[in-house]
C-alpha cells in the first residue's frame, strides 16, 4: 500500500497513509503517514466511536495539508484499551 | 479510549510476524522494500477546497461483488466503490487481520460516513465519485505495481480529478 502511495504521489497527487503497522510503514516510507497504535483493521478506532473515527480522519487531513518533509511518519497518541496481538491465519479472521 | 503516554505499548512487529507466517505457509521469504527517501507532492490548496478519495487494502468489497480471496497473494484486483455506498453494503474477506469490528462498522477501517460528514461540514471540498478497495497485501511482484496496476490506478484518480488520496492498509 505504501508503494501505491509512492506511485500516486510521483504522478502528482498527494497521499496520506493511515497505518497500524509502524514497522511496515517505516520500511516502505510512503510520502506521509500517520501511525495509529490500534489493532490492524481498526485504523480509525472502535465500532461506532464516531468521535475517535473523526479525530483520526481529521489528523490525516491535517497531515496532508501541513507535511513539508517527504516520508514523514507521525505517531498519534491514542491508546487502545486492551492488549492486542498479530496472529494471521487464525480463526475468526 | 484516551491517549496516555504511561499506558502506551510498543508497536507490534509485523515484519517479524509476517516472516514467520509466510515461512510456515511455505511461501518464499518476503523481500521487504526498504526506501530511504520518499516523493512529496505538496497540496496546492487547503483540504477544504480539495477533492478527496480513499483506498483500503483490507479485503473490503461490496456485497454485490465477489468477495476478495482472504489468503490472496499477488492479487492486484482493484474495486471501485460508489461514493454513496451504504455503510452496511460491505463484506470483508481477509485472513491477515481481525475484521470483526469492521464487520460491525465499516468506518473502523474505511470511514466513508465520516468523510461524507466532513464534506457536509465544509472541512473537505468534495469527494470523488469513487472510493477504492484493492492491492491486498502479499504482493511479491512489486514491479507490477510500479509499472502496471499502480499507473492504471493513477489514471482513474486523474479521471476523477482527485487532489488527495487517503490510503488505509490492512
Amino acid at each position: 500500500m505504501g508503494l501505491v502511495c509512492r506511485v500516486v504521489e510521483e504522478a502528482g497527487i498527494a497521499t496520506v497513509c493511515v497505518s497500524t503497522g509502524r514497522d511496515l510503514t517505516q520500511q516502505v516510507k510512503p510520502p506521509r503517514s500517520l501511525f495509529v497504535n490500534f489493532p490492524m483493521g481498526n485504523a480509525f478506532g472502535a465500532p461506532f466511536d464516531v468521535a475517535m473515527q473523526r479525530a483520526i480522519l481529521r489528523a490525516a487531513l491535517d497531515l496532508a495539508e501541513t507535511a513539508r518533509e517527504p516520508g514523514v511518519l507521525v505517531d498519534l497518541p491514542y491508546v487502545w484499551p486492551e492488549a492486542f496481538a498479530f496472529a494471521p491465519g487464525t480463526a475468526n479472521m | 479510549m484516551k491517549g496516555s503516554p504511561e499506558q502506551s505499548r510498543p508497536p507490534i512487529s509485523y515484519v517479524e510476524g509476517l516472516a514467520r507466517h509466510y515461512g510456515a505457509m511455505g511461501h518464499p521469504p518476503y523481500q521487504w522494500t526498504v526506501n530511504e527517501s520518499a516523493p512529496l507532492h505538496r497540496l496546492r490548496k487547503p483540504v477544504r477546497e480539495c477533492r478527496v478519495t480513499m483506498l483500503t487494502s483490507g479485503g473490503i468489497s461490496l456485497c454485490s461483488m465477489p468477495g476478495f480471496d482472504p489468503m490472496a497473494r499477488n492479487d492486484h484486483r482493484l474495486d471501485e466503490i460508489p461514493v454513496d455506498a451504504g455503510a452496511t453494503d460491505f463484506q470483508i474477506h481477509d485472513s491477515y487481520y481481525d475484521h470483526a469490528d469492521a464487520d460491525r462498522d465499516i468506518n473502523c477501517q474505511f470511514p466513508i460516513d465520516r468523510l461524507r460528514e466532513l464534506v457536509a461540514a465544509g472541512e473537505i471540498g468534495s469527494l470523488a465519485p469513487r472510493f477504492w478497495s484493492g492491492f491486498m497485501g502479499r504482493i511479491y511482484n512489486r514491479s507490477k505495481v510500479l509499472n502496471e496496476s499502480g499507473p492504471q490506478f493513477v489514471a482513474e484518480l486523474v479521471r476523477d480529478q482527485v487532489d488527495l488520496l487517503i490510503a488505509v492498509p490492512a
